[in-house]
């Protein structure tokens, strides 16, 4: 297989025992019991005292922890494989390899809907797995069936050749399928170390202290420098992410299941996360990987599966990726996801905006959710007809930036005005009568209440407010055909507008979000990160729309992590840092890697060197 | 997204497990029973006779379940907007004072039924004035309203107590209490019962509440607070109006309580007067599932428990607070319950493979109760 070309022949590569004792927790099959562990828990007995109950914690945590770093496998197998031509001899070898799972014609009805229609999918040791499809084209749901949220209605799956049934998630993982979901389970006030031990089949007694070296070690080969005992709130999302993935793997992953994982990421955290599934892959793993980004399929994959409409529509293995070169693939996998070629991606034309200014923050300060300044008398004009990217790192503002704009967060200093007229700390309801708009990023945490219909999610905004209020009385009537209008516009997949919001899919969910906004008129459009979590198309229909806004003389302020989409429609770039504006461009003038190193480091020269 | 999220539609299985909730109550507390000694099905015979069959015990259900009516659609909005009102027993008092005193007063004076209605606005006032104190503190200091309507309670106990023995006392007769409505004057009876209309109240407060959730924007608003109070701010919702005034409705319903009872039963306020319906409508609400039609059997079915339980101390020798047991233990499996029911959807859902064609209750903005749970958590 594709590490045994790249990691040099013998010794036995050090990575690859850890790794091994890692999936192997949570399931004692004698063969895991490797001699190095062995060794290292005899180590453990001279060094300390256990008591045989304590022994069973200290055995399954030494085996993961104690074990040597892997930096060493980990350079060089990831710098010395390249996708294509490992894959090409992955697959030469993949004839003999046995499946590690293979789901077949896999079935879920969700009442009319036929979420998965005889869908297959095998997945094979060693391998990073590409699942693509459109909004709604049931990729969440596979997942879900083989992490055993949801119980298929037909179909069977194999594991090692031997059929099984998963039916909950712990059965799943006990079979060795992990789920790294996108929004997380770690819990906030247990540190690291004891996140990753909790619900570990150890026992009732910890002894963290041990293992708190080891897994600091652990922590760092996954490009994780925090420490142990640091409590998960304090960490990125980023970091979240591979603690969530650590505590995974402790549980015997060999299948690991990530759905949009890179949605929450910032480029380069993206990179470390890939980083790490090649080094999963060098250990025989196997992971999956949801995502909407082409490029970063095509980047980390060695297969991919295409769904649309809940059926299989087309598998690339490695050697239809080389022969098809890049680019082929790329548009191979995007004909058979929407089925057909999408109209090619207009190119938006840009212009200076010369209308009147419909937005001013002057000097306006903002304190973040964690006490800490989170805007610094920052200052911004818009101007009707343009739209005003912000560019930045998350967690640099710009959240509190779009909420403050909102009327959601009160400001400590400055001032907003709309057209003129002051509006500051005017509150929600006020502002959005005043035509501000405002998509929040946070879709399931404030954007959608759960357990209320489409149709009442679409009216949430403007309930009070005709035709969905008559005085006291709500017109269902009313808020049904506004649903069913949101619906039609921006072909929102729902069995109709009385399903349960939650019910539907991730970026079904964030289309009739922004098709609420939009209903309402709004004359500032706030947006914060909107095509997020939506297929290729649906992001360009988005960013098109939001062109059209402001073409017909809105003003849009863009926010978002991805630099490429900002340049895409941006009229005006601004680059923000620690919760200050640190340098705007006319998009004309922008000069990509300027607006990197700002976006990182608040300053366009490197230090020292003079720009 | 949050998968789990999707699993938890509302579906027929809620009323299962509430009714399974209640059968496992029984069953543990019959254990308890035959544990100390006493024959189980001797007193749960004497439970339900009492309760159920009697014609008189059937009369003393249907009186009680006037209050619990009327106390558990106000708790329901509360709980809906996701507000702990604990503070339901000292509104309750307060509201009685003041009904009591106002119904005497003007007894005879004026024609009943607005002798009776004085009574009702007097009640309804007691209530909000003692929730309104939470729901401000609530809501202009963010303080929690669970330890402020809790503490109110004892507040209530003493104030309503002094006043009774003080400004209000009654000086013909010697036991601290308020000057009796005559019996004449009292609220009369349904035609052909012999309970009084207070019940027609009752569920006339259940169909309010009903309707103000299915079609109101208010009560629109409340579910939103309620079930997710950073989408309400989003959306622009006074979430500190809605929540406040939502916890003074509550109150005012517990203050209508109130002077149901002094007009159809008591005609009086007596100190240290407590039915204690606060704790019954928690289990209650939440038996429903926070809907507010089934507040209507389930009404039923706990005044029968506190009738039958009533009798329980003198012909099966079991104490009375042994249906606040069997309540609590309802509660405690009802937990369960909702657990259970969690791990059930993935089972039903093999079995049918249709979670979405579940039945649903009631409109489709009724929380469930496991969303309830789970605020509380
Ligand atoms: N629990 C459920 N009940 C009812 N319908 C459901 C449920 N889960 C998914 N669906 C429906 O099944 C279809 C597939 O949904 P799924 O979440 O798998 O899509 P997806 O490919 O992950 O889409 P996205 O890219 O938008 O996340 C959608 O139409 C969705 O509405
Ligand atoms: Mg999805």
């Amino acid at each position: 297989m594709g590490h045994e070309i790249a990691s040099p022949p013998a010794p036995l590569p050090v990575g690859r025992g850890e790794i091994e004792r890692l999936t192997c927790l949570g399931d004692s099959r004698p063969h895991c019991h490797s001699e190095r562990s062995e060794e290292s828990l005899r180590g453990d007995e001279v060094t300390g005292m256990r008591e045989r109950k304590e022994k069973h914690v200290s055995t399954n945590l030494g085996e993961v922890l104690h074990c040597e770093p892997l930096v060493s496998t980990w350079g060089t197998s990831v710098g010395t494989t390249d996708d294509m031509t490992d894959g090409t001899a992955t697959t030469q070898e993949r004839a003999m390899v046995q499946p590690i799972v293979s789901m077949r014609e896999i079935d879920k009805r969700f009442g009319p809907v036929r979420a998965n229609d005889k869908v297959s999918l095998t997945l094979y040791p060693g391998e990073i797995h590409a699942v693509l499809g459109e909004n709604g084209a049931g990729k969440t749901t596979l997942m879900n069936i083989l992490s055993g949220m949801y119980q298929p209605d037909g179909g069977t799956i194999e594991l090692d050749g031997k059929p099984i049934t998963i039916g909950s998630p712990s059965e799943a993982l006990a079979h060795g399928i992990g789920t790294v979901y996108q929004h997380f389970t770690l819990v906030p006030n247990l540190s690291v170390i004891e996140n990753v031990v909790l619900g570990t089949k150890t026992g009732f007694v910890l002894n963290l202290s041990k293992g708190e070296q080891r897994l600091k070690e652990v922590l760092t080969e996954f490009e994780l420098n925090t420490d142990p005992n640091v409590e998960v709130r304090h960490l990125s999302i980023g970091q979240r992410q591979r603690v969530e993935i650590i505590k995974v793997l402790m549980r015997g992953t060999r299948v690991l299941l990530l759905d949009e994982p890179t949605s929450v990421l910032t480029p380069t955290e993206v990179e470390g996360l890939f980083r790490i599934l090649r080094r999963l892959r060098e250990e025989g793993v196997s992971v999956v990987i949801i995502t909407h980004k082409l490029e970063e399929a095509l980047d980390v994959s060695d297969r991919v599966t295409i769904l649309r409409g809940g059926k299989n529509v087309g598998e690339l293995g490695p050697d239809d990726i080389a022969s098809a070169g890049r680019a082929g693939a790329r548009q191979r996998i995007v004909e058979t996801m929407f089925g057909g070629m999408p109209a090619a991606a207009e190119t938006f034309q840009q212009h200076v905006a010369t209308g009147k200014t419909l937005l001013e923050l002057s000097g306006v300060s903002a304190i973040g959710d964690r006490g800490e300044i989170a805007i610094r008398e920052l200052s911004i004009q818009l101007r009707a007809g343009e739209i005003y990217g912000i560019a930045g790192v998350d967690g640099n503002g710009q959240k509190e930036l779009g909420e403050i704009i909102a009327g959601q967060r009160k400001t400590t200093t400055g001032r907003l005005a709309l057209d003129g007229t002051d509006y500051t700390n005017a509150g929600v309801a006020t502002l959005s009568r005043a035509g501000v708009g405002y998509i929040t990023d946070d879709r399931l945490g404030e954007g959608v209440v759960p357990g209320m219909s489409v149709a009442q999610n679409a009216a949430l905004k403007t309930i009070n407010r005709s035709p969905f209020s008559k005085g006291f009385w709500l017109d269902r009537k009313a808020i049904e055909a506004n649903a069913n209008t949101l619906i039609e516009q921006f072909s929102v997949r729902t069995p109709s507008a009385q399903t349960k919001i939650t019910l539907l899919s991730g970026g079904n969910i964030q289309k009739l979000m922004l098709a609420r906004e939009l209903a309402m008129d709004p004359r500032v459009i706030v947006c914060n990160k909107p095509t997020y979590g939506l297929d290729l198309k649906t992001a360009q229909f988005v960013l098109q729309t939001l062109r059209q806004e402001a073409d017909s003389g809105k003003a849009v302020l863009l926010i978002s992590s991805e630099l490429d989409e900002i340049l895409e429609i941006s009229d005006r770039i601004g680059v923000i840092y620690n919760g200050e504006i640190v340098e705007t461009f006319e998009r004309a003038q922008v000069d990509i890697e300027t607006v990197g190193r700002l976006m990182l480091s608040g300053r366009a020269a490197v230090a020292g060197s003079a720009a | 997204m949050n998968e789990r999220a999707r699993m938890s539609s509302i579906s027929i299985l809620p009323i299962v497990s509430s009714v399974l909730a209640i059968v496992m109550a029984f069953v543990i507390g019959g254990i308890f029973l035959e544990a100390n000694g006493k024959d189980a099905l001797h007193a749960y015979r004497i439970l339900f006779e009492r309760g159920l069959v009697n014609g008189d015990g059937l009369t003393e259900t249907f009186k009680k379940m006037a209050p619990m009516l009327i106390v558990s659609a106000g708790l329901l909005i509360a709980l809906r907007a996701s507000v702990w009102n604990i503070g339901i027993d000292g509104q309750f008092m307060v509201g009685a004072l003041l009904a009591g005193v106002a119904g005497a007063a003007v007894a005879g004076s004026v024609p009943n039924p607005l002798m009776w209605l004085i009574a009702a606005v007097a009640g309804i006032i007691g209530g909000m004035l003692w929730a309104v104190i939470p729901a401000l503190l609530m809501v202009k200091f963010n303080l929690n309203e669970i330890i402020t309507t809790l503490m109110m309670n004892y507040v209530a106990v003493n104030v309503c107590a002094w006043l009774v023995k003080g400004p209000f006392r009654d000086s013909s007769v010697v036991a601290p209490q308020t000057k009796q409505i005559p019996l004449a004057d009292r609220l009369p009876f349904i035609p052909g019962t012999e309970v009084h209309i207070g019940l027609i109240v009752g569920l006339l407060c259940v169909v309010v509440v009903a309707i103000l959730f299915r079609s109101t924007v208010y009560g629109f608003c409340l579910d939103v607070v309620g079930r997710n109070r950073k989408a309400a701010i989003h959306a622009g919702l006074p979430v500190g109006r809605l929540a406040g005034s939502a916890l003074i409705l509550c109150g005012a319903f517990a203050g209508l309580a109130g002077a149901n009872d002094v007009l159809g039963i008591q005609g009086l306020f007596k100190a240290n007067w407590d039915p204690g319906y606060g704790f019954t409508a928690f289990a209650l609400v939440y038996l429903a599932r926070l809907n507010s039609l089934l507040l209507i059997p389930f009404a039923f079915f706990f005044s029968f428990l506190l009738v039958g339980g009533d009798s329980m101390p003198r012909r099966a020798d079991v104490p009375t607070y042994f249906v606040g047991m069997l309540e609590g233990l309802m509660l405690i499996c009802f937990a369960v319950a909702v657990y259970l029911e969690r791990r059930w959807h993935a089972i039903s859902e093999r079995i049918r493979g249709r979670p979405d064609d579940r039945i649903e209750p009631e409109s489709s903005s009724g929380p469930s109760a496991l969303e309830g749970l789970e605020i509380s958590s």
